[in-house]
């Protein structure tokens, strides 16, 4: 492989929040060249603010990337998509990479490959990772894939596992925004959990320096804030923006996840008196629940009245749902570590989260959105 | 009317539209192997090709109807005029809302004073993301001509020459960085009634607005939402009350009517007669020059997120040297 620092960079998923923001940073600092590849031209809008050199293709067309690449000098991959774009999409970027041997390929990955539930050793890339989350699957696939490039065609690949990116544009911030506005989200037991969190530009920074520093090639980072944040702090802090209270609650106050929630809803509607009524007027029913031993009669009483919805300020209905994602992300007990970024990349994560708070809340004023 | 020929560089797309559409032999990848073979032209093509393909069909006296804008500047657009009547062709441009009947209705009203004396008028129009199209003419100013002003602006600018008259330009601000721009807010003059007006646009592809234009009067407010082709909103001033106002001889619709046909008609309907389309070269050259006159006074709107982290940001670069060692880090590049 090349042993040139790179300068001319192909930024695969161009056109979302990472890949947008890093493309800018790369223009306006002049510290690489992007070439942004673009497949749905509407979306390029804040890329093309720029007079940048934009390949328009499409990853699963294999010609297309090897197009893009020809006088590129590193790769970062950031596209999302379907199963198809995740997987034969990765797969045309990594052969078109070999194939015009670029010097280094940035993979941008996500925590997500540790699941919902991440060990307790996850603290540290070097903790097996294993993910309950499809998303988090379709990631871990792409670090192996990504990996037995660098095994069999030595590609000089570097994998960051960024947390929650947050910042202008991040659908981080805007979901979060929303929710709020439309009251779901509840600070959970407190909120004392790491909210995991990594404002777009520290994001950037690590980028910068996987594309280049010769200690990256071979090696996973984790990418996050400097100081931790609790989820408390986050969801109060973007409460405050849009200037909205935000209720607090136990565990036990949650609606339970999806699959529950089908049986709860089920017999809720059940439980409703008119329904009730006609129930009981069919006779093999009658019959049906009279022949079920007490403990079972119990058990079916019970689960009708069970979840009572979490009610705030005498409002009618409001539930907060367990597996909503700002809901179940504060179940996440661990505080993924980028201590390992720092020591060999030298990567500092220059903006602090107030100050990454305060620029975020700039953009939203002057999107009408705060 | 018969549909002769279709042309497209994309062999593929031509394929396409000939078996969804059954068609025959007709389909092109040359558009001057359509000359001879049709009496009249739908001119779709990229912004920047408008007046080179237009100009030389009106010249061989093919009747156009050009896609919006008509072209990328003033001198452009002139040209176009100037080949149509050279050989007595019609010269149509597509600005499809003119044919709202609720554009109609509004400047009926401005025009009988049914607001009063005028105050301001504000356009907001904006929504994430736009049309894609395959050739990526839309990526750069070359070949687009500019960005949202351009794209989603010149029918507003259209319209509100439409509705107030010559309007100028004040001030003009947006986001471009050496490309297109993404959002822009400008402020335009105009004298309506031998009283001054102002009026604010404000368009963005990278956020949700209000998308609606909204005129004040001394009687109260007249709105007009994106998507409201066959009313106006009238909100008098002191009150709660909205009215929604439509042309009494408004024949009633189940859905949406398909705008493109009146338009269409109204093209055709021009060559047949000899009367002039809804809007013309000319027409359409007013919302050209204005777009220029926003360019050549832009400044640049403030965007603290984009610039306040660069310079710690440049420190993570390699630094090159011109001689490929470490050197300093670059200076970062202006953000104007």
């Amino acid at each position: 492989m090349s042993t040139e620092r790179p300068r001319r960079v192909l930024v695969t998923g161009a056109t979302g929040l990472i890949g947008g923001r890093l493309c800018e940073v790369m223009a306006l600092t002049g510290a690489f060249e992007p070439r942004p590849f673009v497949h749905a031209t509407g979306s390029a809008w804040r890329i093309t603010r720029f007079p940048l050199d934009c390949a328009i293709g499409d990853l699963c067309d294999g010609a297309s990337v090897d197009r893009a690449m020809d006088g590129c000098d590193a790769v970062v991959h950031l596209a999302r998509g379907d199963d198809a774009v995740m997987q034969r999409g990765l797969e045309n970027v990594l052969r078109a990479a070999v194939t015009h041997r670029v010097s280094r390929f940035v993979h941008v990955s996500s925590v997500a490959v540790y699941g919902s539930q991440p060990a307790p050793d996850s603290v540290w890339e070097a903790a097996a990772a294993r993910s309950d989350l499809s998303y988090g699957n379709e990631k871990l696939e792409q670090e192996h894939r990504v990996l037995r490039y660098r095994r069999r065609h030595g590609l000089d690949v570097v994998i960051l596992r960024p947390p929650n990116v947050y910042g202008p544009f991040a659908s981080f911030t805007l979901g979060m925004v929303n929710t709020l506005r439309s009251d779901g989200v509840a600070i959970v037991d407190g909120g004392r959990n790491p909210c995991n969190l990594v404002y777009v530009d520290n994001l950037v920074e690590a980028i910068f320096l996987a594309l280049w520093r010769p200690e990256a090639p071979g090696q996973v980072f984790h990418v996050t804030d400097r100081e931790p944040v609790s989820w408390e702090r986050c969801i109060t802090d973007h409460a405050a923006l849009v200037g909205v209270d935000v209720p607090h609650v136990t565990a036990a106050e949650l609606a339970p996840p999806a699959q529950e929630r089908v049986w709860r809803d089920s017999l809720r509607a059940l439980s409703d008196g008119e329904v009730q009524r006609s129930l009981a007027r069919i006779p093999l029913v009658r019959r049906w629940f009279q022949w079920l031993p007490e403990p079972a009669k119990r058990a079916v009483r019970a689960r009708l009245h069970r979840w009572d919805p979490v009610r705030r300020n005498g409002s009618p209905e409001r539930r907060f749902l367990a597996d909503h994602p700002f809901i179940a992300g504060q179940k996440r007990t661990v505080a993924h570590s980028s201590e390992k970024a720092r020591r060999l990349l030298g990567y500092s994560a220059p903006v602090s989260y107030d100050e990454g708070m305060r620029l975020t809340e700039a953009w939203l004023r002057q999107a009408g959105l705060e | 009317m018969e549909l002769a020929a279709i042309s497209d560089l994309n062999a593929s797309r031509l394929q396409y539209l000939r078996r969804r559409h059954r068609l025959g032999p007709i389909a092109f990848r040359d558009y001057r192997e359509v000359v001879g073979r049709v009496d009249a032209v739908i001119l779709a093509l990229p912004n920047h090709l408008h007046a080179p393909v237009g100009v030389e069909l009106l010249s061989r006296g093919i009747h156009v109807l050009c896609e919006k804008p008509l072209a990328l500047t003033r001198h452009e657009c002139e040209q176009l005029c100037q080949a149509a009547r050279s050989t007595a062709s019609v010269l149509a441009v597509g600005f499809v809302a003119r044919f709202f009947p609720s554009t109609e209705l509004t400047k009926q009203l401005v025009e009988s004073r049914f607001l009063g004396e005028l105050r301001s008028f504000d356009y907001e129009f904006g929504t994430p993301g736009g049309w894609s199209p395959l050739s990526g003419y839309n990526l750069a100013r070359s070949t687009c001509g500019g960005g949202v002003l351009v794209v989603s602006g010149s029918h507003v600018l259209d319209q509100m020459i439409y509705l107030f008259g010559d309007v100028d330009v004040v001030s003009h601000a947006d986001d471009s960085r050496g490309g297109i721009e993404a959002n822009c807010q400008t402020w335009f003059a105009a004298t309506v009634d031998g009283r001054p007006l102002r009026g604010r646009v404000v368009l963005s592809k990278t956020r949700q607005l209000r998308n609606r234009l909204r005129i004040v009067g001394e009687h109260g407010t007249l709105e007009v939402r994106g998507g409201q082709t066959r009313s106006v909103t009238y909100l008098p001033a002191g009150s709660t009350l909205r009215h929604v106002i439509t042309a009494a001889e408004l024949p009633p619709a189940d859905a949406e009517p398909n705008y493109f046909q009146p338009q269409l008609h109204d093209f055709v309907n021009a060559i047949r007669t000899g009367a002039a389309p809804r809007v013309d070269g000319e027409q359409a050259t007013s919302s050209v020059v204005l777009t220029e006159r926003c360019y050549a006074i832009a400044t640049a709107l403030e965007e603290p997120w984009c610039e306040a982290t660069l310079e710690r940001l440049t420190h993570a670069g390699p630094h090159l040297a011109t001689d490929g060692t470490t050197g300093q880090p670059p200076v970062p590049a202006s953000a104007s």
